[in-house]
């Protein structure tokens, strides 16, 4: 098991993959140097939002609905817009899939819920691939 | 015991590729590689909403790394 330093630095390299070097390296920008960069925003991120949860806790009107809707009905919410968008087939596909997604300590992880949220999170977040022609 | 440990790998892996075609279906652009990295991280108690900011901020890093690098070629 690695340490959330380590995982965090995996993720930057990940996020790296299918930069070229080689000309990055003539503009004196190296890839360690893109690294730390790369690495401190990571923390950046992380930390505002962590600092954003602890002041949303104490406010007045209460927790917001989504926040305390379990991710699987999260999940389930978006296969219903997916089913108004007329994609039956993702919608019908993504709710089969959350019917296979074992709970607890079946799943062999002890966070499989957190690991939902997530997706949920980033849900529509990567760039569409390229139409072909 | 040994045979108990393979039926947990054999529940993670499963769980994984769940969660992988879920992560594909909601169009996260996760790959295996990132999906197994923020699975970690999750396991070691990140809250998954400060995670999926530092993932959006890393995309955010690593396409402007690469519009600049399109623009000079």
């Amino acid at each position: 098991s690695s340490s959330i330093t380590e995982l965090l630095g995996a993720l930057c390299d990940c996020s790296l993959s299918g930069v070229s070097w080689k000309r990055r390296a003539l503009g004196g920008l190296s890839r360690e140097g893109v690294r730390r960069a790369l690495k401190k925003r990571a923390y950046g991120a992380l930390l505002s939002k962590l600092f954003q949860d602890g002041t949303s806790k104490g406010s007045a009107s209460g927790p917001c609905t989504t926040a305390t809707t379990p991710p699987r009905n999260k999940v389930l919410m978006i296969s219903f817009d997916l089913r108004v968008a007329g994609c039956q087939e993702e919608a019908e596909r993504l709710e089969e899939q959350l019917g296979r997604l074992p709970e607890g300590a079946s799943s062999g992880l002890k966070e499989v819920d957190a690991v939902l949220e997530l997706l949920v999170q980033l849900a529509g977040s990567a760039t569409p691939p390229p139409t072909s022609f | 015991m040994a045979s108990a440990a393979n039926a947990n790998m054999n529940a993670v892996r499963e769980t994984m590729d769940v969660l992988l075609e879920i992560s594909r279906l909601l169009n996260t652009g996760l790959d295996m590689e990132s999906l197994s990295i923020c699975v970690r991280l999750c396991e070691q108690g990140i809250n998954p909403e400060a995670l999926s900011s530092v993932i959006k901020e890393l995309r955010k890093a690593s396409d402007s790394l690469k519009t600049s690098e399109n623009c000079t070629n």
